[in-house]
């Protein structure tokens, strides 16, 4: 199963929510929440984030 | 717990508390909201903005968030020729003051306070609802779940902008109308003139630009935004290197860094729907050659909180009695975002050489003495594709 990792120095500044074609990304002031259920893996958010603060991750 | 109001802004950033205050002063009654614990913090954004913009919005320039008026600018070619303008002959949009945006946003939302908005910081929407002739949006403010009944809501929810998908329009930006940026503040930077804003073109940021925008004194805001669809590697890293082969920054120190997204594909076409309008970066309300987007915000906060309070006591919040909003928007911010598209893609057509090029040219040129007409025919001689992709438009 694939999970989006949040990088430890991610600054919630939403750019990725921005692009997010599904709007499966809620930003709060110092979290991030992914509707991963239906999340279709473009990686548009991964590609945009200026610290690159995202990150894929197959886990068991 | 159920609170009900004529008109809940969701976001109190420029665009949001200029809303709520012209809502206010026209005798809606007006809850403000925002997720965060201060608003304005942190800063997203290199704190430009014109003199004529604050003007025309009736803003009184106030020492406690201006830290700096300029007289000039300097644009940059890849291999360092300078432009020089002169702000008094050429008006640029977002070359006049730099602000103190965490002082400066706080006052607005100080200003839609004093005009009788109700404010309530740490409150993050997370839903909305159709009910009859209203909305609900569901909210959580410190653990507590409460639902707040609108009358018309506004999206002023930022680069995010995912209150406007909850009532249908397409918010949602595109990576290549999304610039990726990065800043530090910085102090002991050394500019040539402290009192002009630089731009830096070419590859150092693709797709964009970099700037250094003076704070005062040695103070000022490096930063750049790029196109990711232009580049692999981040924001970050280009800002990087920037700083590190920047004559000016070569002993800067950072004491701030901010990230964040800038939508810069020209303002969203369907602003408004049933009981619901959208202003600032959450519709795209951003000039798309500079990414400057504070008094656009402000200004068609001014036009919604207004449409909204005349809605209100006409008691029709229907999409068609808030097209007006849509309408002034279109008139006085988008029309004029049409011809600045065109110019930024002309300018992201060039490459390095020919930016080299073109600074070379107008080395020779006294600008302050040029009309634009003059200015375009000579850049057309250094430049022949500035024909087909300008000549329409001036």
């Amino acid at each position: 199963m694939m999970i989006m990792k949040v990088k430890e120095w991610c600054m919630y500044c939403g750019e990725c929510a921005g692009v997010c074609p599904r709007s499966l990304i809620e930003v709060r002031e110092n979290s991030l929440k992914f509707d991963k259920d239906n999340c279709k893996e473009c990686a548009v958010c991964i590609q945009v984030c200026p610290v690159q603060a995202l990150a894929k991750e197959e886990v068991e | 717990m159920i609170i009900e109001t004529d008109v809940l802004v969701i976001g109190a950033g420029p665009a949001g508390s200029l809303t709520a205050k012209h809502a206010a002063l026209n005798g809606a009654d007006v809850i403000i909201i925002d997720k965060k614990s201060e608003i304005g913090t942190p800063k997203r954004c290199a704190e430009g903005v014109s003199k004529e913009g604050l003007k025309k919005l009736k803003i009184e320039p106030s020492t406690r968030w201006v830290t700096k008026e300029l007289s000039g600018v300097r644009l940059i070619a890849p291999n360092g020729t300078s432009v020089w303008l002169n702000d008094e002959k050429v008006k640029l949009p977002e070359a006049g003051y730099i602000l103190e945006r965490k002082v400066f946003d706080k006052h607005m939302a100080m200003d839609a306070a004093r005009a009788g908005a109700q404010i309530m910081i740490k409150t993050i929407a997370n839903g909305l609802r159709r009910d009859g002739d209203s909305l609900i949006v569901t909210a959580e403010s410190m653990g507590e779940e409460l639902e707040i009944k609108a009358k018309i809501v506004i999206g002023a929810d930022g680069p995010e902008s995912r209150v406007g998908r909850w009532v249908g329009l397409k918010t949602a930006q595109k990576p290549k109308n999304m610039e990726s940026c990065a800043q530090f503040e910085m102090v002991n930077v050394k500019m040539e003139d402290p009192d002009a804003i630089e731009f830096h073109f070419g590859s150092t940021a693709p797709g964009g630009y970099a700037w250094i925008f003076p704070k005062g004194d040695d103070i000022a805001n490096v930063g750049l935004g790029i196109l990711t669809t232009e580049t692999d590697k981040s924001a970050y890293e280009h800002l990087l290197d920037f700083v590190k082969n920047n004559p000016a920054t070569q002993n800067a120190q950072p004491v701030e860094f901010n990230i964040g997204g800038d939508p810069v594909g020209g303002m969203h076409k369907e602003l408004t729907a049933d009981n619901f309008m959208l202003v600032g970066d959450s519709a795209s309300q951003v000039n798309p050659l500079t990414g400057g987007g504070i008094i656009s915000a402000m200004e068609a906060g001014v036009y919604a909180g207004k449409v909204a309070a005349k809605a209100i006591k006409e008691g029709d919040y229907s999409a068609k009695n808030l097209s007006e909003y849509q309408e002034r928007c279109e008139e006085n911010i988008g029309v004029k975002f049409e011809r600045d598209l065109k110019v930024k893609d002309y300018l992201q057509s060039l490459s390095d050489e020919e930016l080299n090029s073109i600074a070379d040219a107008f080395q020779d040129i006294e600008l302050d003495r040029i009309n634009p007409a003059e200015l375009i025919k000579q850049l057309i001689k250094v430049s022949p594709k500035a024909l087909l992709k300008l000549g329409k438009l001036f």
